[in-house]
């Protein structure tokens, strides 16, 4: 089975972060969520796990900072062209989020920068398939 | 091509990271690496970018955690069985990593967390697929 990574993030509107993430055209594993958390469905390899403050806490045996005060992750998601990265970027604005800084362009690599409601940094971005190699 | 993700995570001192990482047996791509930088190969669709701390802060307009303090996110790894869980929690600690809270065992899921050089926080997990399932 392929790995699978699980980014467990902190939300304070469970409700309201349901709908931004479902308006990034994502799914919710219901089977995995429940009022405090919810399992959003990136890819088959790469999930979102939503929790609510105090669920979060549960897991972790530091103390929480909000991600809008004292960010301590960037999640970056590749995208197929630079029309996908727009169009993610402008569904988050759209649903609530907030564009983080202008877009990047280097030629080779597309990248733009977005914050869910509670400011979890998020940064899709297009790259040229020969310029990694 | 399936989507990749990258989380980025800031790092006081780029090159102990790089030593932990490798530790837990993962590789690092030095094309996307640099003295301020290295990309931590986790499967084909997973990576940890570890970012000096100056550097990571050039990517984001939102303040910067305090190290080792606080955390804002958690990374949980799926694992092939108990004893991968075990074996990723026994390479970090020997590199050393934490262990910020106690073994959880449900029966159908088995998960252990370590924090890594920097106080980031990973849990390696292994899960019954028959009962993810059902």
């Amino acid at each position: 089975m392929n790995k699978m990574i699980f980014v467990t993030l902190p939300v304070s509107d469970m409700y309201r972060s349901r709908r931004f993430y479902e308006a990034l055209g994502w799914t919710i594993n219901d089977a995995f969520s429940s009022d405090t958390s919810a399992c959003v469905v990136v890819s088959d390899a790469i999930y979102f796990m939503l929790a609510t403050h105090d669920a979060f806490a549960a897991q972790s045996a530091k103390p929480l900072v909000l991600p809008r005060d004292g960010a301590s992750a960037l999640i970056a998601l590749s995208c197929e062209a630079r029309d996908e990265v727009d169009a993610m970027t402008d569904a988050a604005v759209a649903a609530g989020g907030a564009s983080l800084h202008e877009a990047e362009d280097l030629g080779f690599m597309y990248s733009r920068a977005f914050a869910d409601p509670d400011g979890n940094g998020f940064g899709p971005f297009w790259m040229a398939p020969a310029a990694g190699n | 091509m399936s989507r990749m993700i990258f989380v980025n995570l800031p790092v006081a001192d780029v090159a102990k990271s790089r030593v932990f990482y490798q530790a837990l047996g993962f590789t690092i791509n030095e094309a996307f690496s640099n003295a301020d930088g290295a990309c931590v190969v986790i499967s084909p669709q997973i990576y940890v970018m570890i970012l000096q701390r100056d550097f990571f802060k050039s990517f984001t307009a939102l303040p910067v955690g305090e190290l080792g303090v606080t955390v804002s996110s958690l990374f949980a790894l799926s694992c092939e069985s108990r004893g991968d869980v075990d074996a990723m929690m026994s390479a970090a600690l020997a590199a050393g990593g934490g262990e910020p809270v106690p073994a959880r065992d449900l029966g159908f899921m088995y998960n252990r967390s370590f924090t890594d050089i920097d106080g980031h926080m990973f849990e390696p997990f292994w899960m019954d697929s028959a009962a993810a399932n059902s």
